[in-house]
Parts: C-alpha cells; sequence; structure tokens
C-alpha cells in the first residue's frame, strides 16, 4: 500500500493526511495489535512482464488433468450434461452479470422478470406452489426445508433416508447443531436400495418431517413415494422431497405423490460442472400458508405500478427477511444464486418441456443401455439394487478391490465412477456410475471394454 | 390538535397497544396513531391459545410490506380467544383498530396492578403529543 503511495503526488498526499488528522499513512492502520503487524516485505517472488507470467500460469494450469481428455462417468448429484452456448450469451450479458439485489424495483425489472419466471418453471417442474428465486445449493436448500420444517411443526425429531445424498446429510447436522434436535436415518432395503418402508412406520412418530431423495443417491426411484407420504403425513409431519430436475421431465412430479417441500440442485440446468460450483438451489413449496411464510430466501412477485396500468415485478413477503427481521428472520440467506437462476431460465426456455423430456429421455436410454451391457458381465453385479433407476446405477466388483479397478480405469482414461464404501460401509466394492445425454454409446462400450480388461 | 382516535373508555400502553375490560376478560389490540404508522397491514401473528404471557413481552407481530411491528403484551395473563378474521382479512385492523381488528383476548393473572399502570385516554393524548415534539 505504502509503495503505491509513494509514487503519488507527495504534495497532495500531506494535503489528505492534514484533513484528516494523521501525519503518516501508517497511522490509518494503528488499531493493529503490534504483535500481529507485518514487518518487513511479503515473501513474494519478484515481479514477471506479463509475458512470462503468462507463460508461468500456463506451465502450472498444464499439471491439471481435465475432463475433456477423460471419458467420466461421476454422478452422485452432480450429473454432467450439456451446457448450450445460448446460455453463456444470455448470462455474460452485463446487464444480468452485474446486477445486484433488485431491491429497487423500478430499476431492476429485467432481472426481476427474469427471476420470476425461473421461479414459475421451478413450479411447473416440481409441481409446487411456490418457489424462491433460488438458494445457494441443494445441500443448504435441504438444511433450510428442515429448519423450515422445524419451525412449522415444533418437534424434536426429523428423519432422513438413509440412501440420501452423504454430502446432504452432513450439511444438515451442520444447520441442526445448535438446535435440541434428533436427526433419525430411515434406513434402505438391500436389495432394492429403497427407502424401508417398515422402518419409516416405526420411526414417524413425532416427527417434524422426512427428506428423502427421488432419484435417491444410489439412483433408484423410489416408487413407493406416494405411500412414504401417507405414513409421514399420517403423524403430522411435513415431506421433503430433493429430486434431479431433469428427472422431473420424465417421472412424477412430488406435488403428484404429496410433497410439501421440494429442492434439489439447479446447478445441473444450464450450470456447467466448473469443478464443483457455483451451485444453484432449488426451493419450492405448496401454497399453504403456515409454509408460505416461513419460505427462506428471496421471492418475486408479480403485481402492477402505482397506475396499475402496467405490469410490474418485485420482492415480495420481505419481511420474512435478514434486513427487515434481523434475528427473527426465517433464515440468515441473504444473498441468492440470481445469475444461475437466470442460466437455468434460458436453459429450460431453450429446451422446453418437449426438449427437456427428450433430453431426460435420453439420459435415462443411455443408463439402461449401459446397464444392459454391464449386467453381461460375469465378475459384476449390475446393476447391483433390483429398483428401477433413472441416470445412476450401483456396480458391486464381488471381491475384486474395486481401488485397484478405478486406477487401472483411470490409467486407460476413464473415471468409472464414485466408491460408495467410503460413506456407506455395508457396500464394499460398489462403484456408482452415471450416464447422461453427453455419453454416447461408443463411449459406453469403451469403458465396458475397458472395464473387461482391468477386471480380467 | 389530535388527528387520531382514542376512545375515552380504554387504557393505553406506550408501544401504542389499547386494552378494553368486558367483565372479566381483557381485549387487547393496536391503536389508531399505531395503524396510521404502518399503513397497510397485510399479515397478523397472533399469539397461540392458552399461552400465559407475561406484561411486557411479545405477544403479536402485526406486517405491513416493509416493516413488522412487535405488540407487546400490556397486561399479564393467559390467552383465550384470538381474532380469526385477521388470518384472512388483516386490514381489519387498519379499517376498525378499536372494534373488528382486536387482536386478542386475555384472562388477566395481575388486573388491578396492571390496568393502572397504563393511560388513561387523556394521558395517552399527551403522550402522543410529546411524540410529535
Amino acid at each position: 500500500m505504502t509503495k503505491f503511495l509513494e509514487e503519488c503526488d507527495m504534495e497532495k498526499l500531506s494535503k489528505v493526511l492534514y484533513q484528516i488528522g494523521i501525519n503518516e499513512v501508517g497511522e490509518l492502520y494503528r488499531d493493529i495489535p503490534e504483535e500481529v503487524l507485518l514487518k518487513g516485505e511479503l515473501n513474494l517472488p519478484e515481479p514477471l512482464e506479463e509475458m512470462d507470467l503468462e507463460n508461468y500460469i500456463y506451465s502450472v494450469l498444464e499439471k491439471n488433468r481435465t475432463q475433456g481428455e477423460f471419458l467420466v462417468f461421476l454422478g452422485g448429484g452432480l450429473p454432467p450434461h450439456y451446457v448450450p452456448a445460448t446460455v453463456d450469451t444470455i448470462t455474460s450479458r452485463s446487464e444480468f452479470y452485474t446486477a445486484y439485489t433488485p431491491y429497487q424495483p423500478e430499476i431492476s425489472q429485467g432481472m426481476l422478470q427474469a427471476l420470476f419466471e425461473y421461479q414459475s418453471m421451478i413450479c411447473d417442474l416440481t409441481g409446487m406452489d411456490v418457489a424462491n428465486s433460488s438458494m445457494y445449493d441443494w445441500a443448504t436448500a435441504v438444511a433450510e426445508a428442515i429448519r423450515m420444517a422445524i419451525r412449522v411443526k415444533g418437534n424434536k425429531k426429523i428423519l432422513v433416508g438413509a440412501n440420501v445424498g452423504p454430502e446432504r446429510k452432513k450439511v444438515i447436522r451442520t444447520y441442526l447443531e445448535p438446535l435440541d434436535m434428533e436427526m433419525v436415518e430411515v434406513k434402505y432395503l438391500q436389495d432394492s436400495g429403497r427407502l424401508d418402508l417398515s422402518d419409516l412406520e416405526e420411526k414417524a412418530e413425532d416427527a417434524c418431517c422426512l427428506y428423502i431423495e427421488n432419484p435417491n443417491f444410489f439412483g433408484v426411484l423410489e416408487k413407493e413415494a406416494s405411500k412414504v407420504s401417507e405414513i409421514v403425513h399420517a403423524k403430522g409431519g411435513l415431506f421433503v422431497v430433493g429430486a434431479d430436475p431433469i428427472s422431473l421431465a420424465l417421472v412424477k412430479s412430488p406435488s403428484e405423490y404429496g410433497a410439501d417441500i421440494v429442492v434439489g440442485e439447479g446447478q445441473i440446468l444450464g450450470g456447467g460442472l466448473n469443478f464443483g460450483g457455483p451451485a444453484l438451489g432449488i426451493f419450492a413449496c405448496k401454497s399453504d400458508p403456515s409454509l408460505v411464510r416461513q419460505i427462506p430466501g428471496r421471492i418475486i412477485g408479480m403485481t402492477t405500478d402505482l397506475a396499475n396500468t402496467q405490469r410490474a415485478f418485485t420482492m415480495v413477503l420481505q419481511t420474512r427477511e435478514q434486513h427487515i427481521r434481523r434475528e427473527h428472520a426465517t433464515s440468515n440467506i441473504c444473498s441468492n444464486e440470481a445469475l444461475m437462476a437466470v442460466g437455468a431460465l434460458t436453459y429450460l426456455a431453450l429446451l422446453g418441456s418437449k426438449g427437456l423430456r427428450k433430453l431426460a429421455l435420453e439420459t435415462y436410454n443411455k443408463a439402461h443401455y449401459a446397464s444392459k451391457v454391464l449386467s453381461e458381465l460375469k465378475e459384476v453385479n449390475a446393476p447391483y439394487f433390483s429398483g428401477e433407476f433413472f441416470q445412476e446405477f450401483a456396480i458391486n466388483f464381488k471381491n475384486k478391490r474395486l481401488e485397484e479397478v478405478i486406477k487401472g480405469l483411470v490409467a486407460k482414461k476413464i473415471v468409472p465412477g464414485i466408491m460408495l464404501e467410503s460413506d456407506f460401509p455395508e457396500l464394499k466394492n460398489t462403484l456408482l456410475s452415471c450416464f447422461t445425454e453427453v455419453h454416447k454409446e461408443a463411449d459406453i462400450d469403451i469403458f465396458v471394454k475397458a472395464l473387461k480388461e482391468v477386471i480380467s | 390538535m389530535s388527528s387520531y382516535i382514542v376512545p375515552e373508555d380504554l387504557r393505553y400502553s406506550k408501544d401504542h397497544e389499547w386494552v378494553r375490560i368486558e367483565g372479566s376478560i381483557a381485549i387487547v389490540g393496536i391503536t389508531d396513531y399505531a395503524v396510521k404508522s404502518l399503513h397497510d397491514i397485510v399479515y397478523v401473528s397472533l399469539p397461540k391459545i392458552g399461552s400465559t404471557i407475561p406484561k411486557g413481552l411479545v405477544a403479536a407481530t402485526v406486517e405491513s410490506i416493509k416493516a413488522v411491528s412487535e405488540v407487546y403484551n400490556p397486561i399479564s395473563g393467559t390467552v383465550i380467544e384470538v381474532n380469526k378474521d385477521l388470518e384472512t382479512s388483516p386490514e381489519k385492523i387498519n379499517e376498525s383498530p378499536y372494534e373488528a381488528g382486536w387482536l386478542f383476548k386475555l384472562n388477566p393473572t395481575n388486573l388491578k396492578e396492571d390496568i393502572e399502570k397504563l393511560f388513561s385516554s387523556k394521558q395517552y393524548l399527551e403522550y402522543l403529543s410529546s411524540l410529535k415534539k
């Protein structure tokens, strides 16, 4: 900082210092305790010319192995999907890219309308009545849904399917930590991979909610979700469902089987994988009065201007939020993923309902092709669970060590999937593989051929 | 001087709540001054029936579009009834803060003492004019 100022006109600088009442620039930092003050220079290398710096950076980046070089079959909540160029064209428009929170509706109608349309599409997909304009990601969206259920119902116990994503479970626990709450897992059936309904019956008493995923973490579709809903509601709890938004073009919407709140990962709607993020938390619920005012996050509503002549959009129900309610707000979230939501809107608008269904069907077909070919291999048990699946399924390698198999495949430029054992110790040597529209049949054939070589 | 309605037969708190005594029951609401400060009320959150709320604690909240106002219980008591009409028609508070817009009814636990500590209508009017300065 002082080096920069040394370049400044010293006369001007001394005038400024005089105005603010100090003798030297160092005095601006006098609140920093002596013992933590940096003395001397930072341990940085000498500056480089721009061209040399660029070369250096590229040489470091060269050490990365990127997705383009590998065949990747990773899912686990973030399946790969193609990102059309149009999405980036729209989101890179500075009007969207640089926009801040639309607190001033009169100058933010474009962004507000885009977010309202996004909310409408989420309602269409999930069958819910109200959607917010996004949360940070799927995991925090679930945690917020559960906190919401706790506020609405007040019981001390929440239920989570044992077959939901491990990262989601961890974040739920984090959000429950300050509360005196019990999180109980509902078992899954070892054969189908679906939720164990009799275990749910036993545990449902006094629970404020149940959270399941559909398809679940093992890729299996919870075909008995209506029955699950009945059990949960009979005991007075709320039914929270985590759904893959693309699967919703093909399978029943959660509203059809009684969900009260729906959450999910919107990053797959045109967001791209991007080394993990940014993500897009989907959050929607039924328009029950006891629920709507407990929703976290920003909600955009449609109204008219004061003259009642034009349609206009604005943030609504703001009295739930931080900037008005402070510590009594429904959540500590004070932002959203607006740009990601605009990207998702673009993606969905581009595909339309027919296109999205086609995409979902292609994904489903690819996964089922892979499953069929793999099921012919005697050395593996695929698909490991008998339950109907959407885009992912588990593959059990019997007595072969999965780490060795993966090593062998990576050497052949294939990343075959996720090892389940670390989060599900009962699933030894079991892999979770994901197949979507981005995988050509030829890619899947290469995968299976390489797999045969590695395990023989 | 006062453009605010302040019925004579009620008692008032500094936080602009009013109390009407009907036999052994106390009825609580917010004053015309409070309502005019809040503008359009869009939502009311009322206390649980059966809950015992000490004087001075938050008993209800009243929401306009941009603000939330806490309603402090003016006299200690147990809630025996809440105005269910306000669930669907919160605007009743704006239209009729002292009649149709009542908030909740209490079984007072310390009536004589608590009532004495509240303003009479005259005292409340004086209090309101002091606020204007």
